[in-house]
């Protein structure tokens, strides 16, 4: 009988949480290409970090994808598919040089993994090909949207609430807005380099 | 018998503007073609790191899987497919997707020490060159063209609109077709055969076309024109020839600059005056002048000693670093020869007779490279068999062999990488001759045989991978000159000199 009363109970938080979950939209303008807009860190909540491992390939001396945005926590693998040497740096993680890393050397074929447990853009480098870049863009919460052609986004299963959000694009100063979501919250940003 | 006085001047001349516009090429087309950075090929244009050795040993491609990394694709000239019809069809062929052109421009300024011209003020009856202190001098406009047509043909074409700010001046560096492992033809290991046919620079173990320094390696540019004091036994030498001359001709090569070993052997057009060349400059005249009827020999072996200790990491184009890729430890050793002959015309008593002096140039070379450092350096030995006219000059009906005309040398250079994007260099020359030309005036001030050195540090600043700036200074120790009565006659021609160089490819 206890059991059961758990049970119930556990679905019906579930369910007034799924009733709950908005969205945050809005659109980011001022600069051209992909945008990150994310809900920066809820006070008293923490998220577990994700399982999955996003990969990021260096191929035809290029990153590829050049965007990729994970939540705190997440492992991302970097392989080298090129038959050339190549190398993954970054001087910084959210503007903090403390953090930089340099991953060293690995052959075509291999990966390399590293758990980015720190929020902010990491601005990915080669050493030997100084034109290539990338960005990871490393949230706090796992609500977070990449702009359309547009500028559009929509960050989903926001829970209701006051959060302040972010938007970064590469080379603009990032920019923060408090939004209040009860159902849906709009956020609108105009970036400058 | 010859008057040495213009070839002197024309020599001062001409290693005014060595020092002026030393020629070096990076690559601006292959950058666009791939979409990369110079700092792909070059530590600090135009020297090349281990990549760049790969990639142009591969014939102006990437060692492996080059279309993969082409940005912009080339143009068919006929299908694939068509290969498989051959001969019956054209074999199919590419150009570049964007013409393949890469242009270069430099600019100097150079401060000469005050002892600059007491040589002329010694002879004012008849004076050389005076230098100004201070000079601004434009360098070198240039166009230079390479890439791949497909099937491991590979192109260059490098030609000077302008030299000094004179549009008169300028003139075809290398200009080639390099037919890359050809030996599969033959069923010979992989890249163990190569050709390239047309002018091109030699082999050498260091380029000096295609060198760093503002200012050439000065063993590359010694010719040998011979003593020329009263003092000595007469020689007739008169030979222009200079390791950095172009060549004309064909050259088989094989193996890698980047590991193992490499060699090349280039037979070439017979030089004398210093210029590639061609059968209309064989004249039946008094003077010296190049004759294609004889064919000039060059080879070179080198090996390179990678020395990593990880063996699948020694084997790689660059060595695994632990922040990246980098230039391999590595230990090159080489070795050189050249044989010639040198022509030369006399009036005789009955006519015209023509000298054609064997001379040959021996030299050994090693690059050790550690990180960002690299030392390297190498020793000539260069040696003219002398023809004197017999019995004597008023009634000359043959030749007769005098004193051998020698002169050795080399240098000693190390750079070291401060930054990615800063060079310093410290470098030494030395040329020792029995004729050195820049200390002579004349056969009155000619020293019975000089050594000639300089010390040369330098730096050198990339402001971005393709705009650069240098400066270097040269040191010249001064060097004592003497007359038949062994007086000290004058200052010596040792001038020290700073040299600032912006330059840029684009």
């Amino acid at each position: 009988m206890k059991r059961n009363l758990v049970v119930i109970a556990a679905l019906l938080n579930a369910l007034s949480l799924l009733a709950s979950a908005g969205t945050i939209s809005g659109k980011v303008s001022g600069v051209s290409g992909e945008s990150v807009v994310y809900v920066e860190a809820i006070a008293g909540k923490t998220f577990p970090a994700p399982t999955e491992k996003p990969v990021i390939d260096q191929k035809g001396l290029m990153f590829q994808p050049h965007l990729v945005v994970v939540q705190q926590g997440t492992t991302v693998e970097f392989l080298n598919s090129d038959k050339v040497a190549h190398n993954v740096f970054w001087i910084s993680v959210g503007g903090n040089k403390k953090l930089g890393h340099n991953l060293g050397t690995w052959p075509q074929g291999e990966k390399k993994s590293f758990k980015f447990d720190t929020p902010g853009a990491v601005p990915l480098l080669c050493n030997v090909h100084p034109e290539m870049s990338a960005y990871i863009v490393v949230t706090p919460t796992p609500y977070f949207a990449t702009t359309d052609k547009s500028g559009n986004y929509k960050i989903e299963n926001v829970p209701d609430g006051s959060y302040t959000v972010t938007a970064w694009h590469e080379g603009a100063k990032n920019q923060s807005k408090p939004t209040t979501v009860a159902g849906e919250g709009k956020a609108d940003f105009t970036l400058s380099k | 018998m010859r008057s040495r006085r213009p070839l002197i001047s024309l020599t001062l001349l001409l290693l005014t503007l060595a020092v002026l516009s030393s020629s070096s090429y990076a690559i601006p087309a292959f950058s666009r073609q791939y979409g990369t950075s110079c700092a792909t090929c070059h530590v600090d244009f135009p020297k090349l790191n281990d990549f760049g050795k790969a990639f142009k040993d591969a014939g102006f491609k990437f060692p492996k899987d080059d279309e993969s990394f082409l940005k912009v694709p080339p143009v068919m000239l006929g299908a694939p497919a068509q290969k498989d019809l051959w001969p019956h069809t054209i074999f199919p062929g590419t150009i570049p997707g964007l013409p393949p052109i890469g242009l270069r421009f430099n600019t100097f300024f150079q401060v000469v020490s005050k002892n600059r011209n007491d040589i002329n003020a010694a002879n004012l009856a008849n004076p050389g060159t005076f230098i100004p202190r201070t000079d601004f001098q434009p360098g070198l406009f240039s166009i230079f063209m390479a890439g791949n047509f497909g099937s491991d043909i590979a192109f260059w074409v490098d030609e000077d609109l302008s030299v000094g700010g004179s549009n008169a001046d300028g003139g075809l560096g290398d200009g080639y077709l390099k037919f890359v492992n050809v030996g599969r033809f033959f069923k010979l290991p992989t890249d163990s055969l190569s050709l390239r046919i047309g002018q091109f620079e030699l082999d050498l173990p260091f380029s000096p076309a295609r060198s760093h320094n503002l200012s050439g390696w000065d063993i590359f540019d010694e010719a040998n024109i011979g003593a020329m004091s009263s003092l000595v036994p007469e020689q007739n030498v008169n030979n222009a020839f200079a390791m950095s001359s172009a060549a004309q001709g064909i050259e088989f090569s094989g193996g890698h600059t980047y590991r193992g070993y490499h060699y090349s052997l280039a037979i070439v057009n017979q030089n004398t005056g210093g210029n590639p060349s061609s059968g209309d400059t064989v004249q039946p005249v008094v003077g010296f002048f190049s004759d294609s009827n004889f064919k000039d020999l060059y080879g070179r072996f080198s090996y390179r000693f990678n020395l990593e200790r990880d063996p699948a990491s020694r084997n790689e184009v660059q060595a695994a670093g632990a922040t990246g890729p980098r230039d391999h430890t590595y230990l090159n050793l080489g070795s050189f020869y050249f044989y010639g002959r040198s022509v030369q015309r006399f009036q005789g008593a009955n006519g015209v007779l023509t000298a054609r002096e064997p001379f040959y140039r021996l030299g050994g070379d090693f690059s050790f490279n550690y990180h960002a450092f690299n030392l390297y350096g190498m020793y000539m030995y260069g040696h003219d068999k002398n023809l004197t006219l017999f019995p004597d000059a008023e009634t000359a009906t043959g030749f007769q062999s005098g004193v051998p005309a020698t002169f050795s040398g080399g240098f000693l250079q190390a750079d070291y990488m401060l930054a990615p994007w800063v060079m310093g260099i410290m470098r030494y020359d030395v040329v020792k001759s029995s004729a050195d030309r820049i200390n002579t005036f004349g056969t009155e001030l000619s020293p019975l045989s000089a050594t000639r050195n300089r010390f040369t540090p330098g730096v050198q600043f990339l402001i971005h991978a393709n705009i650069k700036a240098a400066l270097e200074y040269q040191i010249r120790p001064q060097q004592t000159v003497f007359d038949s009565d062994g007086n000290r006659i004058a200052k010596p021609f040792r001038t020290n000199s700073a040299v600032a160089d912006l330059e840029f490819v684009y």
